[in-house]
Formats: structure tokens, sequence, C-alpha cells
């Protein structure tokens, strides 16, 4: 009881110290439309905090307060007021129904909930953990490392810690981790998500400052990380120091059990995993398992390899090739490169020739010359494995490593590979650090492989299986949009698919393996005919074909990914998975963009009034420096997330303190990145710390929400140092936009 | 009483999740736009208009479900820690001062914005020769409506729970933090690998 009177005093507090000041200050004798602004403002925060639906306080304070204004501006006529005032609602509604920008927060929103409900966060804490095994506070490190992966993916506080309060406390707990400090490392992880871009409290803030979504995505991707990074080095620097807090795991809690093939292969768990593999292959040992499985094992070990081998080669080609296009003779020896390409890989004669001596010396099969040859075409690699799984994944596996394993022979075929292009078109050299790039990338491969024993291979399967698909589909999602290939609203589409496509993934996977057959062979050809038409278009653009893909093709490969969609809802029974994220996705919307309804009514009331002129006026009375207007902005800012939630923050306030800028020189864009690190701290800042109620809700009944708040404070501490790096060195936000648009 | 509440209750439901599923198609359509764009360079200008009428019709028609639901967001700060009389007190007085006079201005201003509309039979100026654009318009007062019913209801039931002491019961719904399923999800891996369990809603 008396806890509860506590709460309420603060609140009240609060209110009283909003309210009183307004009330003495008014110049009750001398109002001005602007003053009338001002009460408004003050209004709304007490109406906000006795509980009513912000949305709906929004829009009926602006509609009266809206009423007034266009009465006192027009000469005191009811009826025009009142038409005035219903248009100008109306016509903020429609605005809000056709915003460009909001569009993406429902897309954004569902492939938040897909990911949530496909069900590998224990796969990724497990795996990181494993992996982290070594690092001081190593469970609080996977655990916050999980938790930003897992929220910007997701982008749902309550659930990533919700989740992580289920796997990861008891984990730490048992460990005999300081509850604190994993409490701590809980909440402030979950948060990450908020600031991480793709998330959602960047479009409000774009969408309300009128600064463009893909410059604020770009600038608070290094701060989100900045701030991911501090955490985790201040985990890893309490645990060194006082090894009590988080005390290191056991040598028999880091031991992996090995799956069946590396189990059988393997003679000595300290045995490099590549080598054995390749010796098991030629067919010395392990007869029992079958080559196939064992391939299957090969090309999961190289594929590292293979992707840094692909990605260089397409950068390769991306700086060898491009001057050619800018020259005006360009477009004719661009076309005679592509023909000189397309009969090189038709009858690959002329071009294996060249190519046969770096792949002589590493591969026995025939095939596997030919194979290299098409290199330049590197998606028709990737389409081989899911399709045929037998000798083709040989033949492109053997070349891979071929030229990527081996430091010599990975840089010759590389050269090699330039030479046919150097043919055709007037290509440069690649420029130095393209090769330097190319030395550190094997250097890092061949390192790679001499610590890969068949431990660090088990927990490297375990990433691959959790970790990559997760970051794969946020760096996809986010570079389309920072690189300014798709916009934000295709790009949340395309991850909504994506996401739909890994939880009906990660659902087969945990099918018995009879039924995973059965599921898996009607979904690759469905597969390929959807990948051909990828493939055709990644073709396409890097000229090894002139025709575009064709029309037929490109209905087969829609129709057939449709199929797949209904077959895999079907088969899996992702029904209730899509049905629970559908209905979710339109509350979540419905909450988010209602609010911007109500208040883009109530700032348009606000700019009516002339509160804002009132406000200016006032604040360069002041006679603030640049400086002093951003530290008093943000310290503002900082305490209405007490009381506050960041979606009220934003749609109210920004709108009051974006036009101040300009007077102050301050570039919006990173006025915003400020804003949504400073809001990190709403999170954590009692008594509305959502993050803490929700770890309070799953927590053991001995954890009190005093300890859980008392964890926080440090991470609270680490928010703020964050904001004084970002303000006293720009660059860190600044820098990715500036060089991306210029 | 109870019933009527609860019908209302489903029929805001019903409507805000057969509106819910228009995420699917935008996802789908601006998928395949994105697609038939990039990949067989056969933009189709009406994509635009027609992603925005799914964005507009899904979360104006989802508001009245998600006030059925409690789901529209709330300042914490002080409510949280009310009595429930307390609570439904300020809720009341707030919704007669807010909610009704605001929404019902939305509903007459939309109903108005969409006869004009209709009367002049609008259509898009997005794209050359866009599609019809009043039924787009039609939404703001049917979802004003929706809204308006809904909020209705929730003012009969302060005036129950001002009367009680007690919030009368809503239907459930799928929550965002669904304690119970998220453990399930998090222990069905640890008890067995069968995926009927997690299909279990």
């Amino acid at each position: 009881m008396l806890k509860l009177r506590k709460e309420l005093w603060f609140g009240l507090i609060i209110m009283a110290a909003i309210a009183l000041p307004t009330l003495i200050l008014m110049p009750w004798s001398s109002m001005t439309l602007g003053h009338y602004g001002l009460m408004m403002l003050a209004l709304v925060v007490v109406a906000i905090m006795l509980g009513f639906p912000t949305a709906f306080t929004l829009m009926g304070m602006g509609v009266i307060f809206a009423f007034i204004a266009y009465f006192a501006q027009k000469g005191g006529d009811p009826n025009v007021a009142v038409k005035h005032t219903l248009d100008l609602m109306v016509q903020r509604t429609y605005g809000v129904m056709t915003n460009e920008v909001l569009i993406s927060i429902p897309l954004f929103v569902f492939m938040g909930y897909l990911v949530e409900r496909a069900n590998l966060i224990e796969k990724l804490f497990k795996s990181l953990h494993l992996a982290l095994a070594r690092v001081p506070g190593s469970l609080a490190v996977a655990t916050l490392v999980t938790c930003a992966i897992f929220a910007t993916a997701t982008g749902i506080v309550g659930a990533v810690v919700t989740l992580m309060g289920l796997l990861a406390l008891p984990a730490m707990m048992r460990a005999g981790y300081d509850m604190k400090l994993s409490a701590g490392a809980i909440t402030a992880g979950g948060c990450l998500g908020i600031l991480i871009p793709p998330s959602v409290m960047l479009i409000v803030y774009g969408a309300t400052a009128g600064v463009s979504v893909v410059k604020l995505y770009a600038g608070a991707f290094f701060p989100g990380i900045m701030l991911a990074v501090l955490y985790i080095v201040y985990v890893m620097i309490r645990a060194k120091l006082n090894p009590k807090l988080a005390p290191p795991l056991s040598a028999e809690d880091r031991v992996v059990a090995l799956s069946a093939v590396p189990a059988a292969v393997a003679t000595a768990p300290g045995q490099r995993a590549l080598p054995a593999l390749l010796t098991a292959v030629r067919g010395h040992r392990a007869a029992a398992i079958g080559r196939k499985s064992l391939l299957k094992e090969l090309l999961v070990a190289l594929l590292p390899a293979i992707v840094f081998g692909l990605l260089l080669l397409a950068i390769h080609r991306a700086v060898t090739t491009e001057p050619a296009a800018v020259e005006t003779t360009g477009l004719v020896e661009m076309g005679s490169a592509s023909d000189a390409a397309k009969t090189n890989s038709g009858n690959d004669a002329a071009g294996s020739n060249e190519l046969k001596e770096p792949t002589a010396d590493g591969v026995k099969e025939p095939p596997a010359a030919s194979s290299l040859s098409e290199l330049k075409e590197p998606p028709a690699d990737l389409k081989e494995p899911p399709t045929d799984n037998g000798k083709e994944a040989t033949a492109s596996t053997a070349a891979m490593k071929a030229a990527t394993d081996g430091t010599k022979a990975g840089s010759d075929a590389s050269r090699a590979v330039s030479a046919p292009a150097a043919e055709g078109a007037k290509t440069v050299p690649a420029p130095g650090w393209f090769w330097w790039t190319l030395g550190i990338v094997v250097a890092a491969l061949v390192l790679l492989y001499a610590v890969l024993d068949w431990q660090r291979y088990e927990v490297y399967k375990l990433l691959l299986a959790s970790f990559f698909p997760l970051a794969f589909l946020i760096l996809a999602v986010l570079g389309t949009i920072v690189f300014g290939l798709a916009t934000p609203t295709e790009a949340a589409a395309v991850g909504s698919i994506g996401g739909f496509v890994l939880a009906a993934a990660y659902l087969a996977i945990a099918r018995p393996a009879a039924e995973r057959t059965k599921i898996l062979r009607l979904w690759l050809p469905l597969w390929a005919v959807v990948l051909a038409a990828v493939v055709w278009f990644a073709l396409l653009k890097s000229e090894f074909i002139v025709s575009p893909v064709p029309m037929w093709l490109g209905w087969l490969s829609m129709t057939a990914f449709i199929v797949w969609c209904a077959l895999a809802t079907v088969q899996v029974k992702l029904q209730g998975v899509l049905s629970e994220s559908v209905f979710l996705t339109a509350k979540t919307s419905a909450m988010v963009c209602w609010l911007f309804v109500g208040s883009s009514i109530f700032s348009a009331a606000f700019a009516l009034l002339g509160g804002q002129e009132v406000i200016e006026k006032w604040v360069l009375s002041l006679g603030l420096t640049t400086t002093q207007f951003m530290l008093l902005s943000q310290f503002i800012i900082f305490i209405l997330g007490w009381p506050l939630e960041w979606t009220e923050i934003i749609v109210i306030f920004m709108p009051i303190f974006i036009p101040l800028l300009a007077k102050f020189n301050v570039d919006p864009l990173f006025f915003g990145l400020l804003v949504a690190l400073n809001l990190q701290t709403a999170f954590l800042s009692p008594p509305v710390a959502m993050a803490a109620f929700y770890l309070k809700g799953v927590a053991p009944p001995h954890v009190t929400l005093n300890q859980i708040f008392a964890g926080m404070m440090p991470f609270m501490v680490i928010q703020v140092i964050a904001l004084l790096l970002l303000y006293i060195f720009p660059a860190i936000g600044l820098w990715l936009p500036e060089v991306l648009y210029k | 009483m109870q019933s009527v509440l609860l019908l209302v209750d489903k029929i805001s439901t019903r409507v805000g999740q057969l509106a819910a599923w228009s995420i699917v198609a935008l996802t789908l359509l601006i998928g395949w736009e994105v697609f038939s764009r990039y990949v067989l360079s056969n933009p189709h200008p009406w994509v635009m208009d027609a992603s925005n009428m799914l964005y507009g019709a899904l979360f104006m028609l989802a508001g009245a479900y998600t006030l059925s639901k409690n789901g529209h967001v709330r300042g914490d700060v002080l409510y949280g820690f009310f009595q429930p009389r307390t609570q439904a007190f300020f809720d009341l007085m707030l919704y007669l001062l807010f909610f009704v006079g605001g929404i019902v201005a939305l509903v007459y201003a939309g109903w108005d914005f969409f006869t004009t509309s209709l009367a002049q039979n609008e259509r898009s100026s997005i794209a050359a020769d866009g599609p019809p654009i009043y039924p787009f318009k039609a939404i703001i007062p049917a979802a004003g409506l929706l809204l308006l019913i809904q909020g209705l209801v929730e003012i009969v039931r302060c005036v129950i729970c001002l009367r009680t002491g007690d919030w009368p019961s809503r239907e459930e719904d799928v929550e965002e933090v669904d304690v119970d399923k998220l453990k399930a999800m998090v222990t069905s891996h640890t008890s067995s690998t069968d995926a009927g369990a997690q299909g279990a809603r």
C-alpha cells in the first residue's frame, strides 16, 4: 500500500509541477491565442498522465482548441469556426491515411511479429552463449548480443525482454551471476531494437519531423552499434574486475556434443575440422556415413569461403568494369564484353583453357574447371546446391575451395578471372585496396580454418542455423534501404516475406526427419523456379545475358512463390502464427497511426493558436547558444521520458522542437539521432520503464522490482554517456549518411 | 447488459480482424511490385494507390478493434496505480470530454468528405487515370462510426465499474506479450521437439 502511495505521489507531483507553473505564469489579464496554445500543451500532458488513451486525448483537445482558434480568428462566427475545424480534422486524418512514410510501419511491425514467432531465439541464445564461452561474463554478453540481434529484427521490446527473462535469467542465475547485472543486461539489451534500424521509432520521428527515414536509418546504425558495444564492454569489465559477479563457465559446460557426421569422422576433439573432412571425403575413412552426407558437411564447412569468394568476385567485377560504363563509347564496348562473356560460358573451351592452370592443382574432377570459368556468374553456383545436392555441389564446392582455400590458388584464380574480362572491355586494374581486402580475407579464412576444430565447428553450425539467417535478414533489409536500392516500404514488405520464409523454414526443420524430407521435396522445385528468375536477373545485371527476364518466367516464378506460401502455411501449420501476427500487426499499427491522427490534429491546433511563436519568442529571448539549447532540449526530453512513452514524446513534442532547430543551425537529422538515443533512457527510467515490468512478470518471485531498477541504472548511465559521445563526435552518426548521400 | 457489450466488442473485432488481413495483401502486393519492377522491368503505376488504400483501411478499421481490446497507448504513470473506480471515473470524464466530441466530429466531417468526393466521382491523382478514391474516403466515416459505437460501450463499462468497483470482463485476444505462450515456446524445445506442441494455440 505504501508503495502504491509513493508512485501516486510521484505522478501527482509531476502533474502539479506542470500544471501549477502554467496556471501561475499565465498572464490571465492579457491572454493571447498563443497563451491558449501553451495552456493546451500543459493540459495535454496532464490529461495523458491521467491515463486516457493518448490518441483520443490529442484528438479531442485538438478539436476543442482548433475551434477556439478559428472562433477567435474568423470574427466570432461559430458556424464558420465549426466548418473550418471539421475540414481541418478530416484533412489531417486523410493525410495520415495517405502518408508515404507511415505506410512502412505496419510492414515492419508485421515482419517483427513473423520473425518473433519463427521461434529461433532459444537457438540464437544457446549458440551465441557457446560461441562466447571464453569471454568474461559470457552469459551476460551472449544475452546482450541475442537481445540486440533479435530486438533489431522484431522491434518488440516486451516480447524480447519476456523471452530473455525466461531463457537467460534462469541460465544466469544457475551460473551464479549477480542478479542486478543479469536484470540490467536483459532489460537494456531488449530495448536496443528501438534504436538500431530498421526501427519504428525512427519512422515515427521521420514522419513527424519531415526527415528522410533512409538518412535516419543510415545515421542511427553506428550509434546503435556503439550503444550495444558499450553495454558489452561494461559487462566484460565488470566481470573481469569482479569474477564473483559473473563466474566463468566450467569446462564441462563449454563442451558441445558432436552431431552424427562429425562424431563419426572425428578422431580427436582438438582435430581440425576441414582437413579431416577432406580426407574423409576422399574415402579413406568413415565409409559408414555415406559420401552424400559427408559432402553436405563439407559444403557447410566451406560456406564462409564460398560466400567471401563470391562477394569478392562481385566486388572485383564492380571495381574493374565500372569506368567502362562511364565512357561515352562504353555502351558498345559493354555489349561486346557481355557477348564475349556469353560465348565463354556458353562453350567453355576458351574460358576454361585460361583457367585450367590455377584449378588443376586444387581439384581432380574435370567439371570443376568449367565451373570455375563460370565463377564470373556467381549466382549460378548459389543455385546449384539447393536444386541438386549431388554431383553439382561437389564440383562447385571443390572449385570454390580451389579459389579461396589455399592462399595462392585463391589469388591466382581471381587474377585469372579478371583476364577474360580484359579482352572485351577496357578494364582498369583493381585498385590497391581491393588486393588488400582480398589478402586480409584470405588470411582470415586461413586463420579460421586453422582454428576450426570439431568443437568450434559444431558451434559454427549452431550459429549458422540461428545467428546468420537473422543477421542476413536484418542486413539485407537495412542494406537495400541505406544504399538506396529500395524504399523503406519496399524493403519492409520484402522483409516481411523473408520473415515468413524464416518462420516456415524453422517450423519445417522442427519436424521429424521423415516428414521434413517429404516437405522439402515439394518445396525445392518451387524454389528452383523462383531462383531461376532471380538468377537470370542477376546474370542480366552483371551483363552476362543481354535478354531481359522473360515475362513467362516472371509469372511462373511468382505463381510458384504464391503456391509455396499456401503450401507451406498448410504443411507446417503456419495458420496460427500467421493470423496471430496479422491481428497483432493490426492492433499495433492502429495504435501508432491513430496516435498520429490525434497528434496531427493537435499540432495543427497548436500551430493555429500560435503557441509555436510564443515558445520560439521565449526560447530566443533566453539568448542561448547552440550548445546550451541542445543540452536543454535533450535534458527536457530526458525528463519527459520518465513519465511519458517515446511515442507520446515524439508526436507531441517534436513538432515544437523541430522549428527551433533552424534558429540554432542544428541539423534535424542529427537532432533525431540524439533524440532516438535519448529516448532509450525512457525505457529504463522508472516508474514507467516497461522493460522492468515485463522482466518482473517472468522472473522468480524473490527478484524484486527494485533490484531490477537498480540493475538498469548503470545501463542508463551508459546511455547518457553514449548520448554525450554522439554529441561530442557527431561523425559517429553523420558519417554514413554523408558518405552515402553526398 | 454484458452480452450487448460483448456483442459490440465482437463486431469491432470481426471488422478489425478482417481489415487486418490487408497487411498480407499489402505485403504480397508490394513484394510482387518489387519483383515486377526490378526483375521484369514492368512497373505498375496503380500500385501506389492500391497500397495506400490497403494501409489506410488497415489502421482506420482496426481502430475500434484496438479500442475494444484496450490496446491504445495510455500514459501509465498514474493510471496503473489507481483503484479501478478511480480509473473508471477519469476514463468516463475524458470519454465524455474528448472522445465523444472528437469522434462525432470525425464521423460528421468524414461523411461530408466522402459525399463531396462521390458527387465529383473523384479519382486519385497520384498516377494518371487513377482509381476512384471515394470508396477509400468512405472509410473515414465508417471507421469513425465503429469507434463511436465502441466508445459508447467503453463508457458503459466505466459506469459499470463505478457501480461495482470492478472492470467488466472482455473477451480474450492475441496479446503481444502472452507469458504462457512465450513460456510454451521456450520450453517446448527442451521437453519435446514435436512441433505439435508449438502448433497448439
